[in-house]
């Protein structure tokens, strides 16, 4: 118990703290690769702290729900962090790291969100939140492959145990974590509304998804959900760095293991960070409909993996 | 056993008090008689619970009526969970209906609800609990008249006429599956009774299985048995469509898990068979759903995706049994019938805020509503949780059943056969996207009914129904809630270790982050809220028309999923000028093939039509040519009992 | 018994390899397309050598010079001059199968050659054995697909290619290596013939023109 109330605590402290940081660390690259200099690191905790201040400005026809959808989103993102240590693994886990909650939990956000992008009467929400929804639909075949093959390999269902299999062994024993990996690497982008699924830096209706939904949030309710859209990424990234490389990752808890685990946490995800910025700087932005292409080469990666991994 | 007596006497008094006074228009009568049918729910969910928990079979058995033929009743486990399955949904949508049928119809055919709706309770509940296939099939007669008539109530439009017709055929149909089924046991047994594995040939074994699986497949509305069911439930009374899609096709769903699991002898491939007409009755279901912009219809076809859920886990139960793995299966097979309760609550309640909905606006056609969320809070409280639900979304009691069935799916490998894991890890992925595309099904629904502007006048009279037509679904939603989040004590308490989450610490740190969020929020931020105007590029005033509509919201999913819909999409634009720079008028019209009825049903029919008027030709004869007919009846009867056997 | 290093590595290398060849099914630019496939003989090289370190037969190191040298460097480059000297970058079209479906039965496929080969080795080979071959033949197979699916004569030509990269797949897993090579020469005979076609009539000509063209040509001996 007294594990988990840590875990709890720390967990979420330090996923709050850093997810602008690998938001910032991004933007900074994806500046220096188009011959910009970027933003300063920091400052998307600034505008995060500025939007917090400002008065929240709300349509005339919108509910309930653009009121309540920010906090719901923050709320279920924060849930399903619990899902994914970042730092170290807590004794009892208390059925957080279920990798199906933790997938619903997320896809419950992104549902309050849809919501919310509709509730103004706005054309750009709507579109925001019909392709969001599509994209969405149509990539969960590829998630649910992806995480079957890994629920076979690491043989639990459990996030926190599959990080403590894999911290007990090395990757190279498993040529599927290897692959997985690698579709992991493509659901990270797309969960997170990345080129080539969509577009975070644009406000041109043509191509945003994920900003139009918001489009219509300010102050208070535009900060949490920039917050949560921040440490939804780094929970993806955290899935697949901890997959793949979990060293430094603490089994137990004592200062000096957690101080390792949250600088070697801090390191492999700006590695990450700066990767995904790169990636996301050579690759062209996908038509809507030309996602089909993406997704059944992705679906295909995962499931002859599967194939041949699991059968032979 | 007494108390189920004391309950069926209430609901028949209750109907005999309405038949009495057909000849008044008495709305006392009527709520008196609806409050009697409340009491006999009331004693059904207890006895039912009760039931289910003891795990001691209730038997009852009237006096025999012919030879080897008597009434006889048995409640064990299984009936119990069914009687409670609809005894639960009945108890709300009488509550519900106190008032929807007073508001919603008028003249002295109101009378004729109460008792209707009563016997068509009554004979599902009889269904369920009846020890023999005899009695079964009576009751099953009883299902389908009293709920025939309760969907032809509006009898006087042309659309209902159309879908009770289709829905009358469609259920005789059923029952002859069902009779072919139940003479064949009979054949083999020699009795009517309900026995738990008789010995049979192989051959009568899957003869019967194809025959029953038939039976109710077409009840439960599989693909592609499923057309009555969008339109009957369509046209049907809203509390009549809850019923019907809440629980009716659960009652098929008994039947198929009865004689599955306790008589017939299950092979490897019935379950492959269940599993893959599961998945795709879930697939099609819900991507049929997703082009409907009638409220009612869309439901309906989410109500065929969840009964391929619900076939998903037991199809999986069958196959996990087969391999001797018998701890999946059960979890299978849990989630199967967790799926059916959960199914039968939250369809309800969302049928019934339909309704609700309906009766304040006139239409069923959600492109015409919009804004209901500030003139119907309440009901567009209810409604959200409902759709919570059905899109498996944590903590509601959909998710719990769908984990599990995901759960079972993802140890498919300790499956030695190669193959059923490839076909396994399809349906996985197909079963990943019908929750998935039923979450933007909902987002859709409520979004277009409820949020955002109204979209015509008459949305904007609604007003907040009567508290009785929000009571009835608020049980409804309650249990949509206390079923996720307790679902873990509630296993443990039915003696049960499901490998699953503990729901109830999940939802405590979502109220711990929420209070933290609410009070870091209102700590930092200024707390104003300045209500402004929705921005629209800069046009003057947005109105509903730069809304997004249903039909836009869908499209791309239509785009995505175009050969299955075998959609038309006809564009025609008119230009000013002859470079086709200056728009000047355009039509585009998106039309949607109903393939199941032009490539399936009609060509059937046709084919039965040609015979049945052959048929007619010889029938359509005076009467002596009636009594050679007989004649020579009778005398190859004769050879044939002389001679032949 | 192999170094389970090398096993793992040989896997991954094999799901990339069918990676690639799921890449060319579906990529419209030529130049992608081209450098798809340079990838993919290059990740065949990256097998051979593997199985060279394994083995220590220097059949293997030579096939895997020469797959370098040829498949990676030479076809890729004469094929992107013509590409450059026609003008034309993309081949957008496609026949019988859209490209969403040619990987769906691309997938299907591989299931199905791997189940039948199960039944006829029974098991008895090794795993990793079995495995190459039923890349290589899904590889040959899909290169066929390539062939049939796509109209221009350079798309098919990579299917070809792809095709014998299957083949040989196959060969250094199952066959004996005098085997391959003869097959390796056949094959290669069809594609001097399709590439010399291509650089006689231009990258856009589709088989119905090189039909009309070889018409032509029987007239000189009808008479």
């Amino acid at each position: 118990m007294a594990s988990f109330a840590v875990y709890f605590v720390l967990n979420t402290v330090f996923v709050l703290a850093v997810s602008p940081l690998f938001m910032g660390l991004i933007k900074i690259v994806k500046a220096q690769m188009q011959g910009r200099r970027g933003p300063p690191l920091l400052q998307i905790y600034f505008n995060l702290l500025k939007l917090f201040k400002k008065e929240r400005v709300v349509s005339l026809n919108s509910s309930f729900i653009t009121l309540i959808s920010p906090y719901i989103n923050i709320i279920f993102i924060l849930a399903a962090s619990l899902c994914v240590p970042l730092v170290f693994i807590p004794a009892a886990n208390y059925g957080f790291g279920n990798v199906i909650l933790f997938l619903y939990l997320m896809v419950m956000a992104k549902f309050f969100m849809a919501l919310g992008g509709l509730d103004a009467g706005s054309s750009f929400g709507g579109m925001g939140s019909s392709r969001e929804m599509t994209i969405s639909a149509i990539f969960e075949p590829v998630v649910i492959i992806v995480v079957s093959a890994l629920v076979f390999v690491l043989n639990t269902f459990n996030i926190h145990q599959m990080f403590a299999t894999t911290l007990g062994s090395s990757v190279l024993t498993n040529a599927t974590l290897f692959l997985t990996a690698a579709a992991l690497f493509i659901i990270l982008i797309t969960e997170t509304s990345r080129v080539p699924v969509d577009n975070p830096e644009t406000h041109l209706e043509l191509t945003m998804v994920h900003e139009a939904m918001i489009l219509e949030s300010s102050g208070p309710n535009l900060a949490l959900m920039e917050l949560s859209h921040a440490i939804k990424s780094t929970l993806l990234m955290a899935l697949l760095i901890n997959i793949l490389v979990p060293w430094g990752l603490a089994a137990s808890v004592t200062p000096l293991n957690l101080l390792i685990g949250m600088l070697t946490f801090l390191l492999k995800g700006s590695i990450l960070a700066i990767f995904m910025a790169v990636f996301e700087s050579v690759m062209a932005k996908s038509r809507l409909f030309g996602l089909r292409t993406f997704f059944i080469l992705a679906f295909a990666l995962a499931f002859v993996t599967i194939v041949f991994e699991l059968l032979v | 056993m007494f108390l189920f007596a004391i309950g069926v006497g209430l609901c028949l008094l209750s109907a005999l008090i309405c038949v009495v006074n057909t000849r008044r228009d008495n709305s006392i009568t009527r709520k008196a008689a609806l409050w009697l049918t409340i009491a006999a729910c009331l004693i059904f969910v207890s006895e039912g619970a009760r039931t289910a928990l003891n795990n001691q079979p209730l038997q009852y058995s009237f006096s025999q009526i012919a030879p080897q033929l008597q009434f006889s009743f048995s409640i064990d486990r299984l009936a119990a969970f069914f009687i409670l399955v609809i005894s639960i949904v009945a108890l709300s949508v009488a509550i519900y209906s106190l008032r929807y049928i007073e508001a919603s119809t008028s003249g002295i055919r109101r009378n004729l609800f109460v008792p209707l709706m009563n016997v068509f309770i009554l004979s599902m509940l009889c269904f369920v609990a009846s020890a023999n296939s005899f009695a079964q099939l009576l009751f099953w007669e009883l299902i389908s008249l009293s709920s025939f008539i309760l969907v032809m109530y509006h009898y006087e439009k042309e659309e209902t006429r159309k879908a009770g017709i289709f829905y009358f055929i469609m259920t005789q149909m059923s029952t002859i599956f069902l009779m072919l089924g139940f003479i064949l046991l009979y054949n083999a047994t020699g009795s009517f009774t309900i026995a738990s594995s008789p010995v049979l040939t192989a051959g009568t074994n899957t003869l019967v299985f194809i025959f029953l699986f038939c039976g109710f497949g077409i009840k439960a509305g599989i693909i592609p048995f499923h057309k009555w069911l969008p339109y009957a439930h369509s046209s049907s009374p809203s509390n009549i469509s809850a019923l019907m899609s809440g629980v009716m096709i659960k009652v098929a769903i008994y039947g198929l898990v009865r004689y599955v699991l306790f008589v017939l002898d299950p092979q490897l491939w019935w379950g492959i068979l269940i599993l893959i007409a599961g998945t795709i009755s879930a697939l099609l279901g819900v991507i049929y759903a997703l082009k409907e912009h009638d409220i009612k219809r869309l439901l309906a076809y989410h109500s065929i995706e969840n009964i391929g859920i619900i076939l998903i886990g037991l199809g999986l139960y069958i196959i996990f049994d087969s391999y001797g793995l018998s701890d999946l299966a059960f979890l299978s097979l849990a989630a199967s019938l967790f799926h059916t309760l959960n199914h039968a609550i939250f369809k309800s309640l969302l049928f019934l805020t339909a309704g609700s909905v309906v009766e304040e606006t006139g239409t069923r056609d959600i492109e015409k509503m919009g804004g209901l969320v500030k003139t119907m809070p309440i009901t567009a409280s209810l409604f959200l949780i409902g759709a919570l639900s059905i899109s498996a979304l944590p903590p509601f009691n959909g998710f719990v059943s769908e984990l599990m069935i995901f759960q079972a799916f993802f140890q498919a490998f300790a499956i030695p056969s190669h193959y059923v894991i490839v076909l396994l890890v399809v349906c996985l992925s197909l079963f990943a996207l019908t929750s998935a595309l039923a979450a933007a099904c909902f987002v859709k629904a409520f979004g277009v009914i409820f949020l955002a502007m109204p979209r015509s006048d008459t949305v904007q009279q609604a007003h907040e129904v009567p508290k009785s037509m929000l009571i009835g679904p608020a049980l409804l939603a309650f249990l949509c809630v206390g079923l996720g989040i307790f679902s873990f004590q509630i296993f443990s308490w039915l003696g049960y270790q499901p490998p699953m989450p503990n729901l109830l610490w999940v939802s405590l740190s979502l109220f711990i982050f929420l209070g933290l969020t609410v009070i870091l929020v209102r700590a930092a931020s200024g707390h104003v809220t300045r209500r402004a105007e929705t921005w629209a590029c800069g046009m003057p005033t947005p109105d509903s028309h730069s809304e997004y509509t249903a039909a836009g919201f869908s499209e791309p999913i239509l785009t995505f999923f175009k050969p299955i819909y075998k959609t038309d999409k006809v564009i025609e634009r008119n230009f000013w000028d002859k470079y086709g720079a200056v728009f000047k008028s355009g039509r585009a019209d998106i039309h949607v093939m109903k393939i199941f009825e032009e490539k399936l049903y009609i060509p059937v029919a046709n084919a039965i039509r040609s015979i049945s008027r052959k048929v007619s030709a010889a029938q359509n004869v005076d009467l002596d040519t009636f009594i050679l007919y007989s004649f020579i009846t009778v005398i190859i009867l004769i050879i044939v009992a002389g001679w032949v056997l | 018994m192999m170094n389970p290093i090398s096993i793992i590595l040989i896997k991954v290398l094999f799901v990339f390899i069918l990676g690639t060849a799921a890449l060319i099914i579906m990529q419209k630019s030529l130049r992608s397309l081209f450098s798809i496939y340079a990838i993919q003989s290059l990740l065949m090289a990256f097998v051979s050598l593997v199985l060279f370190k394994e083995t220590g037969s220097f059949v293997l190191l030579a096939l895997a010079v020469l797959t370098v040298v040829t498949k990676v460097i030479i076809i890729p480059y004469m094929l992107n001059r013509v590409r450059k000297d026609s003008g034309i970058h993309h081949d957008a079209e496609f026949r019988y199968l859209t490209p969403v479906s040619a990987i769906i039965i691309g997938m299907a496929l591989i299931f199905v050659i791997y189940s039948s080969f199960l039944r006829v080795f029974q098991l008895s080979q090794d795993n990793l054995f079995f495995l190459g071959s039923v890349i290589g033949v899904s590889l040959a197979m899909l290169g066929m697909l390539v062939i049939f699916s796509r109209k221009k004569i350079v798309t098919k030509a990579v299917g070809y290619l792809m095709m014998e990269n299957g083949v040989l797949l196959f060969g250094v897993f199952i066959a004996e290596l005098p085997f391959i090579i003869e097959l390796f020469i056949i094959v290669d005979l069809v594609i001097f013939i399709l590439l010399a076609a291509v650089l006689s009539m231009g990258i856009d000509s589709t088989e119905e023109d090189l039909t009309r063209k070889l018409n032509n040509l029987t007239k000189w001996f009808k008479q």
